[in-house]
């Protein structure tokens, strides 16, 4: 086993990481709280261009047919710019499902304009009570019970719900069974749920890495610039020790979210464990980054005149969003132990 | 339409440079990237050939140790192909050194109608390159074009100036040196990235090219570096005490500056 990304991988990471600092800067995560729908079209389309959104898609429906290895490097860059939009529903969970699992007619119909960036996807899962970017997707993935359907976007009834993140809105949605396709059901649906349960938590834990090196980037730029006793801040043990027990948390999650690509996309039996012990060390990881670089900060951040509020508050949603901390811990638990 | 484009592949303007001391050159023996100067020709280019319907871009390249890596860049944004030319007896080369390698492999392009440069390299540069270029190669030049226009046999340009612009047309083939902003470079896309990878890169020496290695590097360069010393320290602004007439002063300052 070759545990390095490949040159190509690494290149497709650069590439995206310099669409994004130019083309998602902190003003435009700022903006994503303030707009109305806090998306902007364009720069999905211009990730679209890349082959971002369509990374996952079939070749043959006009994506790259690439999977979670190549996926993960390019979600933390996602996760780094805190950027606004439905990546991980779309290109880490809903278009290998569809892919996977849809009749020809509704893979046809969703896949292409998917990779195309016509079409942004979302997904509600069981147990799952609100839905990310409801909003704005032209595609709704939903599950009941043992079938999953596929509802276009504009058949959908939405209640705007609270969001810790004001750039990543909440929606609970219902829609008529008449709008719905159903894409697969039966003990396929189970464990087609199942899948994309695990991609979306382990997609989600590669934003929170990205998210947590961020911060931990903005508290070293700030702590260097910073004086107080005629020296910057950063020279004082008590600063150093909490920056370095804030890149401790952050070493050891990344393997592991790399660890719960590599799964994923191999298919191993065990996927679902590394995928648990990825979101939990990844999501533990961010809320600790999150607290020293705010106490860092001298709790500047705080309030939104800083972006490393919105850093903040979307580590905060992620953290709680495919299951906690808490949740995948007990699950690692179970699966090792009743094993 | 055939377009070449001059492209220079530099050290990565986000890591701090260096200066050898012995050569008292800069230090390129790291990976280099595309030069942000260059993706403006190049993305232009692709432009052209698009309006045309028709042809290919080629890069052209003088690099240490055969690095193509800057080059891979601008082949994922849609360049066809590449010329590198990448020799020890290089290094050192003057702009009379380097235009006298990229004319010869400029050459060596069949049917190029226009020749697409920057006005002048990110990490060391004297901007006359292009002209030289176009001396060596006994074609029309045009310089500092911030829109380029290619109508029938004739390249027509509006040449930026300190008040404006200027409309000047020439015939092809020519030598067009474009200015940074002229269009919005695309981003590779990574379909663009892995066809890269498969497209040629003709590597040649100087000797490839029908060059004298006296001719080049340091033993063809008119010039010698005599001693290089740090940059002086950035003088601190000048402070003005309002007193109801300062924004006269900044008028002033700024027109001076040719910005009003």
């Amino acid at each position: 086993m070759r545990f390095a990304f490949t040159d190509d991988q690494i290149l497709f990471r650069d590439t995206v990481a310099d669409l994004l600092s130019k083309e998602c800067p902190a003003e435009a995560v700022r903006w994503a709280w303030a707009d109305e729908t806090g998306r902007r079209r364009e720069l999905w389309s211009a990730l679209a261009e890349m082959g971002v959104v369509g990374l996952t898609v079939p070749e043959a429906h006009g994506g790259l047919g690439l999977g979670e290895v190549d996926l993960v490097p390019l979600l933390t860059e996602v996760g780094r710019v805190a950027f606004p939009g439905a990546l991980v529903e779309t290109t880490a969970v809903v278009a290998p499902l569809l892919a996977e699992n849809a009749p020809a007619s509704v893979a046809e119909r969703w896949l292409p304009a998917i990779a195309a960036g016509e079409a942004v996807a979302t997904v509600q899962l069981a147990g799952q009570p609100f839905v990310a970017d409801a909003h704005v997707a032209d595609l709704l993935v939903a599950q009941h019970d043992d079938r999953i359907y596929a509802v276009p976007g504009d058949k959908l009834r939405l209640t705007p719900q609270p969001s810790v993140d004001g750039a990543r809105r909440l929606f609970s949605v219902e829609f008529d069974a008449a709008d719905a396709e159903l894409v697969v059901n039966g003990e396929a649906g189970w464990l087609a749920a199942n899948h994309a349960f695990d991609r979306g938590a382990g997609a989600t834990a590669a934003v929170l890495v990205g998210l947590a090196e961020q911060m931990i980037a903005m508290t070293v730029d700030y702590v260097v610039a910073r004086r107080q006793f005629g020296v910057p801040i950063g020279s004082f043990q008590a600063v150093k020790h909490h920056l370095a027990d804030a890149e401790l948390k952050v070493s050891f999650a990344r393997p592991t979210v790399w660890h719960a690509a590599y799964s994923l996309a191999h298919g191993r039996t065990v996927a679902d464990r590394d995928v648990s012990l990825a979101k939990c060390f990844a999501s533990d990881a961010a809320e600790v980054v999150a607290r020293k670089a705010l106490q860092c900060h001298g709790a500047i951040g705080y309030t939104t005149e800083h972006d490393l509020h919105f850093w903040l508050k979307r580590t905060w949603a992620l953290a709680a969003s495919w299951g906690d901390a808490a949740w995948h811990r007990r699950r690692v638990a179970h699966l090792l132990l009743d094993a | 339409m055939n377009v070449v484009v001059c492209v220079k592949q530099i050290p990565d303007p986000a890591d701090p440079g260096a200066l050898d001391p012995t050569t008292k050159t800069l230090k390129r023996d790291g990976k280099l990237i595309l030069d942000e100067s260059d993706s403006y020709g190049v993305e232009m280019a692709l432009q052209l050939v698009t309006a045309a319907g028709g042809g290919e871009v080629t890069l052209v390249s003088m690099a240490p140790n055969g690095e193509v890596s800057g080059l891979r860049t601008a082949l994922a944004m849609g360049a066809a192909k590449a010329i590198l030319v990448s020799d020890d007896a290089l290094a050192g080369s003057d702009a009379l050194g380097t235009a006298k390698v990229l004319a010869k492999a400029i050459e060596r392009v069949e049917g190029a109608d226009l020749i697409l440069t920057a006005t002048e390299s990110s990490d060391g540069y004297t901007g006359t390159v292009p002209e030289q270029v176009a001396g060596l190669l006994d074609l029309p030049s045009v310089t500092f074009a911030k829109h380029i226009e290619v109508d029938g046999s004739t390249v027509k340009v509006q040449r930026q100036t300190e008040a404006g612009y200027d409309d000047v047309e020439c015939p092809l083939p020519a030598v067009v040196s474009v200015t940074a902003g002229v269009v919005e470079p695309r981003y590779p896309s990574f379909k663009g990235i892995m066809a890269a990878k498969s497209k040629p890169v003709d590597t040649l020496t100087v000797a490839d090219l029908g060059l004298d290695a006296s001719q080049v590097g340091w033993a063809g360069a008119g010039q010698e570096i005599v001693s290089i010393e740090e940059a002086p320290a950035r003088e601190a602004g000048e402070v003005i005490e309002d007193d109801g007439t300062a924004f006269e002063k900044i008028v002033a300052y700024l027109d001076n500056l040719k910005v009003l």
